[in-house]
């Protein structure tokens, strides 16, 4: 029980970075694929359908942290107060970027959120980076200093590098030029997964120990184990209704 | 104020605003499932674009309760460390049931519902929203558990300085969730009625193009402010059996929570009267009385409000407990939070989401003002000839 609540822990928070890394990549390069509106719209569109089934893995990973890790959850979120703070509030600004950007006609609007959508990217890449590294000390240290940045731009560029595959395969030739094919998509998620997963590798003795009693994770599983083939259908789902082969419609995007 | 004060005020804030959303979301869930539903069965445009304009206003309104949503799951380890160690083990098993079990599936069918209008195949999607109402209804079951355990800690013993979870019946039967449950639920309906019955009010009143459509909505809005009123003000009253077993002197504490009570049971009344013995026997005319449309706007807002001092009530009554009789919210407190943090987290918090959540509401507004012919939620078409060129490469 131990090990496969740790599994589900680390299998969250990896499929968090593989996925929503390149919707969080996408934003980032925003201004930079998208010289002009009509661009821009259509790289949000690209991305669109995929954002909330990718973001949620996050939530997934908030609740089993409460859920089966309560005392890492509390010393973790309040050791890393400020960079916590600083994710959320990004997340939360692109977000916003993405569902208001269309909800009115003026160009400074849409463009106005644009670069919402592109400061709280670049604001989670960095404060992940940055939290990986004050996790791998050990949460000894301040939670913000120079290796913490090292460790952000680290997570940006394989963030980017991400979006930029990403946007290659869903609009092959147009924004970024390039085609890549899933499994090179594959691949770029593995990129931006690996520095997530390279520290779950080192802490999870730590994780193990601070598990939840074992009354706890019977409930958890009997309540949650029974719905994971329906999660992982409907995520399947998602990305088979919106894969570029059967995309070929002409909707307007709702982002 | 200090540290303490500031925390829970922030807690407070996030968590109101995060039910405003909330409220409605849960109530006009159903009401778009419904009529989607209609819309798959007749294939009549008519119910087709209700289903979009009152969709679109839920989904404005769902990006609200997702973002206010994500900082209340953070803030219980970010300024509440000292529950998640003491109560833990029990307190975070519903939340974690909640954002797997009902949340993670909530998000993903929303987002095949929004993006797959003309693309999923009919019956499918249909089925989506209905999924994503069921998991909206499931994941409010798991919140008020968790709140629940909060008010009456059930199910838990004390061992070795922190609970441990003993029996999950006793924790998922919690007689301060069985009538609160319902009581919320019924608020949601109330709620979602009450703003598509305002907005269709509006239209009517300024006499615009869909006449037909709102003559619709506004009476489909009173039905379901109906049934909501019945099942709030029913279980309303239910409440007060557990309330005085497991929290006798709740309301009697502080001015605020008898306060916060007192003006929901008036708001409450006033308007359950006047829907069962006024709108209710004249909605069929109610579309045509003119006169009174603009009184159904004026109302529109009060069961917002009557939710937001129901939680007043629940909430400040339980202090200075976090976990009643167990846990006091300032030994709850993380122990390394400072001034500066917290002063940091309240301005980006509240004064983030405090922003967004007044141009939400304008936009929301916006939809109504602007009426069907203006949605783009689930429209067939490019909405204009620059974007044609590009969507057909999508
Ligand atoms: C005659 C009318 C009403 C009665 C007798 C009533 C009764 C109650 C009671 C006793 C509580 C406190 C429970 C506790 O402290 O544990 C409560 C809470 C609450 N009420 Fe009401 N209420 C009424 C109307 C309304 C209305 C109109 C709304 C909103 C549309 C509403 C929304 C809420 C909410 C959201 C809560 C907090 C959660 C809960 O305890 O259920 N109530 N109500």
């Amino acid at each position: 029980m131990d090990i496969l609540w740790t599994g589900v822990f680390a299998l969250l928070l990896v499929g968090y970075f593989a996925l929503e890394g390149s919707g969080i990549g996408v934003g980032m390069l925003l201004p930079a694929l998208g010289r002009t509106q009509p661009d821009r719209d259509r790289v949000v569109a690209a991305m669109a359908p995929f954002v909330l089934a990718n973001e949620v893995w996050l939530v997934a990973v908030a609740g089993v942290l409460f859920g089966a890790f309560p005392s890492i959850e509390g010393e973790v979120l309040s050791g890393l107060y400020p960079l916590v703070v600083t994710l959320l509030v990004s997340w939360i600004l692109r977000d916003a970027g993405l569902w208001f950007r269309r909800r009115l006609d003026g160009h400074a609007w849409r463009a106005g959120w644009d670069w919402m959508i592109c400061l709280g990217s670049y604001g989670l890449a960095l404060s992940w980076g940055m939290a990986l590294v004050a996790m791998a000390g050990g949460l000894s240290g301040p939670p913000i200093g120079l290796p913490g940045l090292g460790g952000g731009l680290v997570v940006a560029a394989a963030f980017a590098f991400h979006g930029w595959t990403f946007l290659s395969w869903r609009l092959p030739g147009q924004v970024t030029g390039a085609s890549r094919t899933g499994g090179a998509l594959l691949a770029s998620a593995g990129v931006a997964a690996l520095p997530v997963a390279v520290l779950l590798a080192v802490l999870a003795p730590w994780l193990l120990e601070h598990i939840a009693p074992s009354a706890t994770l019977n409930v958890l599983s009997v309540m949650i184990l029974p719905f994971a083939p329906l999660m992982l259908g409907a995520q399947v789902w998602v990305w088979r209704t919106f894969d570029p082969r059967r995309a070929a419609d002409r909707i307007p995007s709702f982002f | 104020m200090d540290v303490l004060d500031l925390a829970r005020t922030q807690f407070a804030v996030t968590g109101s605003l995060h039910f405003l959303f909330v409220v409605l979301t849960l109530g006009l869930a159903p009401l778009v499932a419904i009529m989607h539903t209609r819309h798959a069965m007749t294939g009549r445009p008519a119910h087709e674009r209700m289903t979009r304009f009152w969709g679109q206003i839920y989904v404005i309104n769902y990006a609200l309760g997702i973002v206010t949503g994500l900082v209340m799951e953070f803030q219980f380890g970010m300024s509440w460390s000292g529950l998640s160690h003491y109560a833990g083990d029990v307190f975070g098993a519903p939340l974690a049931i909640e954002t797997l079990g009902a949340f993670f599936l909530e998000s993903t069918f929303l987002g095949l519902w929004i993006f797959g209008w003309h693309r999923l195949p009919r019956w499918l999607h249909l089925a989506c929203i209905w999924l994503v109402t069921l998991t909206a209804y499931v994941s409010a079951f798991w919140i008020m558990v968790a709140n629940s355990f909060l008010q009456n800690p059930a199910g838990a013993v004390e061992r070795g300085g922190h609970l441990v979870l003993t029996d999950f019946g006793a924790l998922v039967t919690n007689p301060m969730l069985t009538m609160a449950l319902p009581h919320v639920l019924g608020a949601g309906l109330w709620t979602g009625g009450f703003v598509v019955m305002g907005a269709s009010a509006y239209h009517l009143f300024r006499r615009t193009a869909d006449r037909e459509f709102f003559t619709g909505s506004l009476r489909l809005g009173v039905v379901a402010a109906f049934v909501g009123s019945l099942v709030t003000v029913g279980f309303g009253y239910a409440q007060f059996g557990p309330v005085s077993l497991f929290q006798p002197d709740k309301f009697n504490g502080t001015p605020l929570a008898g306060l916060g009570l007192g003006f929901m049971i008036l708001i409450g009344q006033l308007l359950q009267a006047l829907i069962m013995f006024v709108l209710l026997p004249t909605v069929y005319w109610l579309p045509r009385w003119r006169w009174a449309h603009p009184i159904l706007m004026l109302i529109t807002p009060l069961p917002f409000l009557a939710a937001i001092l129901g939680w007043l009530a629940r909430e400040v009554g339980r202090q200075p407990w976090l976990v009643h009789g167990r846990l006091t919210v300032a030994d709850a407190m993380s122990p390394g939070l400072t001034k500066g943090m917290i002063t940091l987290s309240f301005v980006g918090f509240v004064g983030v989401l405090g922003l967004l959540a007044v141009v939400d509401y304008l936009l929301i507004a916006r939809t109504v003002r602007r009426g069907p012919a203006a949605v783009t939620l689930g429209a067939d078409g490019p909405a204009d000839s620059t974007e044609r060129a590009h969507a057909l490469s999508l």
